[in-house]
């Protein structure tokens, strides 16, 4: 039995703060009708890395691993008959989640209030970059935005460059998480209630709790953190080394100093250790870029693997940092099941990423590749709804199946 | 099957889990998660050990000064919950944590994999006792594997999970995020595994392990790159303020009057729109010519990448973005794009974070007071809004073993000579 297989999704997110919230939700069986129009496709289709390095609108494997196992319906939200199949969907349904600017489903006539008075007990969750309410509500773009707004990219860089900022779009890596746990909390208490509710997510307050420490430290202390390399205040030596190849680093942390004399034993220099420069955590702190020097002269004509190995053998803290290869090849991950084999019925054999949660009891199921746009339309209009033959085809014709 | 029915803390309000028990015995790792808990309304108790948990020996602290109620770090992830302090390494100990697991439905811990299991605490020793129990294992790399027993650290994990090589300057080393991240994507993720299992409990009565490994926790940081090979595409590689894949150079961050900005300046059909947007509203204000503006952005990319369109072209239209944005302030940039639908976003720095109109507008800050310290202070808010049973920010972080007695009289039905008795011989 899947845990959540008595739970049902009608999905109108797009990008990957939203379809990453529902995503693990199919995982563990929940069924979640995603809606799409061809004539307003998902933008996270046209974006890498892609099946075969072919571009085209089932080949991205970011979109093929957070929409698999969800259903897709093609619906053009514009035509007005598309309307009556979304509320006949919203009757089914016990959670409805959308991630569009805050206009959009109003302007639809399917913001919460319109919802609720078809299905009472509705649970909507919207999830948007900035909130429903406030002067910036009606800021639209990308995680990579309002990571910028919430203060991740003056956090990481260098202090005498330009910040860098994390990869992508790295609110979309912290919204799904609180998303999921928003909707299945309030699962939880419906069923003990029988009251549906609200949920006004903004990507940015979610991804602040990335930063309460230093949050803080500005609110308590008045302090204004910036970015400083990879400096750590708890841990020196602390950071990323150059190893033996081509862009091919070694992250280190000596947290204790005992690691730190297990360190300077493997690089044979005993005598480090013992030097005042270097003896304790203050010192070293007060002494970062020497201690970074010397490690990095060591470390450069190894290979990071072996770096990795050999300092893991002594429960020093480190890792090979990993690229797609090395990651994919790792046994650690596969070990867990990261990636799944999947055969999409357009792709044959592509890869996905499984659940990144492990359940003893009622694990993940693999899931049903992504769908194309469209791919699920006759199903879930005659299967999940009901409809007749004539009215799917009247449907059709008017356009809003598109 | 559910044990724990009765005994409870008093509960403020029916909130979304206030049925729910809450054992929390993570390190200085995965806290989070039963702060996500306990924000949803369960009784989270913190279990610590004598002396304090080791997140309370982490900068920085309040007026700088360490001192083990003074950290900053366990501010953050800790409140909404209780602490008692407990030494697991005494047979009374473990036998004060089984008879409160007994009258808990949850149960949260990051320890390496083993080192409950050794002291007979492990998920088989309490399940047996409390068959409803979820257990929620954070760790490293995971319970099982070659590279379960591995030592750990934020940039460790982010190393090994694959977001760090992805992030920083090309002629530099890699660099993180300075404020920890990877046990909040490890918490965010347990917390989610902990509410499925619930969902599993509620109709069958039992509970399950559930296991996290930060080390896949932090995969989603890299936005699916990590499939490139296996899907035999093109990795995404690190450049200052942006990225590359393949021959493409993506800048996201340009150099604004005041500071800097992220924009998107690409093409197709979904980004090319909001580029036209941007070249119109640089022909409005004279900085680039009509022609400059008229030019197909939808097609803009494969006309670069076909060779019609010269690199040399590109980057003019880049230095004129460049040297626009360089003239104007962060405020005007952020407001044109509220205007005109343009994906430009300031860099803020964390006290223009603190001061956000639209934080304060949504009344985001939450005020908890620290009678301990005389002072007030401002909590980021909750992560979400519930319309029926929104998050109430009940307790600020504990103090050290500050509900012992509290725990040990009311919930375990400890005489006062006993709990004397258990804190001199240090069990408490």
């Amino acid at each position: 039995m899947l845990p959540l297989d008595d739970v049902k999704v009608l999905d109108f997110m797009w990008a990957l703060a939203g379809p990453g919230t529902t995503r693990g939700l199919a995982d563990y069986g929940a069924t979640v009708v995603r809606i799409e129009s061809a004539n307003r496709i998902d933008g996270a289709r046209t974006v890498g890395p892609f099946h075969r390095n072919k571009p085209g609108h089932d080949g991205s494997g970011l979109f093929g691993t957070y929409n698999a196992g969800k259903l897709g319906l093609g619906l053009d939200l514009s035509k007005p008959q598309a309307r009556q199949v979304v509320l006949d969907l919203v009757r089914w349904a016990d959670v409805v989640c959308e991630s569009f600017s805050p206009k959009a489903m109003r302007a639809w006539g399917l913001d919460y209030e319109s919802l609720r008075k078809v299905k009472p007990d509705i649970i909507m969750l919207s999830s948007c970059l900035m909130g429903q309410t406030g002067p910036l509500s009606g800021f639209t773009g990308f995680g990579n935005m309002a990571a910028a707004v919430s203060g991740f990219y003056n956090l990481c860089g260098w202090p005498d460059r330009p910040p860098s900022g994390p990869f992508g779009a790295y609110t979309d890596y912290v919204a799904p998480r609180f998303g999921a746990v928003s909707v299945l909390a309030a699962l939880e208490y419906r069923r003990r209630t029988g009251k549906g509710q609200y949920i006004d997510q903004s990507q940015a307050e979610s991804a602040l709790h990335f930063l309460a420490p230093t949050l803080l430290d500005c609110a308590v202390n008045g302090r204004t953190e910036q970015g400083v390399g990879n400096d750590d205040p708890n841990c020196a030596p602390h950071g990323v080394y150059p190893a033996l190849g081509n862009d091919s680093w070694i992250a280190i942390a000596c947290p204790t100093d005992e690691s730190w004399r297990r360190l300077c034993a493997l690089m044979g220099k005993d005598d480090l250790a013992n030097d005042s420069s270097f003896k304790t955590l203050a010192a070293r702190l007060q002494n970062r870029r020497q201690l970074d020097e010397l490690i990095a002269a060591w470390t450069k004509g190894l290979a990071a693997d072996a770096v990795e190995t050999l300092l893991q053998k002594t429960g020093i803290p480190a890792a090979a940092l990993s690229d797609s290869k090395h990651v994919c090849e790792d046994p650690q991950l596969a070990s867990r099941g990261y990636l799944l084999e999947v055969e999409h019925p357009v792709l044959g054999k592509t890869v996905i990423e499984g659940s990144r949660f492990l359940l003893s009891l009622t694990p993940a199921r693999i899931p049903k590749p992504a769908p194309s746009i469209g791919a699920d339309s006759q199903y879930v209009l005659e299967s999940i709804l009901g409809y007749d033959e004539q009215r799917i085809t009247d449907l059709a014709t008017s356009g809003a199946l598109q | 099957m559910i044990q724990a029915q009765e005994g409870h803390a008093p509960q403020e309000s029916t909130s979304m889990l206030s049925p729910y028990r809450v054992l929390d015995l993570t390190t200085e790792r995965g806290l989070l998660c039963g702060q996500i808990l306990g924000d949803l309304g369960a009784d989270v108790i913190k279990v610590e050990p004598p002396g304090g948990s080791p997140a309370r020996r982490l900068a920085p602290f309040y007026e700088d000064l360490p001192d083990p109620n003074r950290s900053l770090y366990w501010w953050a992830y800790n409140r909404n919950k209780r602490s008692i302090t407990l030494n697991l390494e005494t047979d009374e100990g473990r036998e004060l944590l089984r008879q409160l697991a007994t009258r808990s439905h949850f149960l949260i811990e990051s320890f390496n994999p083993g080192y409950l299991r050794d002291r007979q605490l492990g998920y088989e020793n309490l399940s047996a006792i409390n068959p409803g129990l979820i257990y929620v294992s954070i760790t490293p790399f995971g319970q099982q594997g070659p590279k379960a027993t591995y030592a750990d650290s934020d940039l460790v994990i982010l190393a090994a999970g694959g977001p760090l090589l992805l992030c920083g300057d090309e002629d530099r080393a890699p660099v993180r995020v300075c404020v920890p991240q990877a046990y909040l994507h490890a918490s965010g993720d347990a917390a989610a595994g902990a509410l499925v299992a619930n969902h599993a409990r509620a109709r069958s009565g039992i509970g399950q392990h559930v296991d996290v490994a930060a080390q896949q926790s932090v995969t989603l940081a890299t936005q699916a790159n990590n499939l490139a090979y296996r899907l035999g595409a093109d990795d995404a590689r690190r450049m200052a303020g942006g990225a590359r894949v393949g021959s493409q150079r993506v800048p996201l961050v340009w150099r604004a009057q005041d500071g800097y900005v992220t924009s998107i300046f690409l093409f197709g059909p979904q980004l090319g729109v909001f580029t036209q947007r941007l070249m119109n509203y640089l022909h409005e204000i004279g900085a680039c010519d009509a022609a400059t503006r008229d030019k197909d952005w939808i097609a803009y990319g494969a006309l670069l990448a076909g060779g019609q369109e010269p690199m040399a072209e590109y980057e003019r239209v880049v230095g004129l973005i460049a040297g626009f944005f360089a003239s104007r302030t962060k405020a005007d940039l952020f407001k044109a794009a509220l205007e005109r639908g343009l994906l430009i976003a300031p860099i803020t720095t964390v006290d223009e974070v603190l001061a956000s109109p639209q934080l304060d507008s949504r009344k985001y800050w939450q005020t908890l007071n620290h009678p301990e310290l005389g002072r007030s202070f401002r909590y980021p808010g909750p992560f979400a809004r519930f319309s029926e049973s929104p998050i109430t920010y009940r307790r600020r972080p504990p103090l050290i073993g500050e509900h012992n007695r509290e725990i040990l009289s009311r919930e375990l039905g400890l005489s006062d000579e006993k709990i004397a008795d258990l804190s001199r011989r240090g069990v408490v």
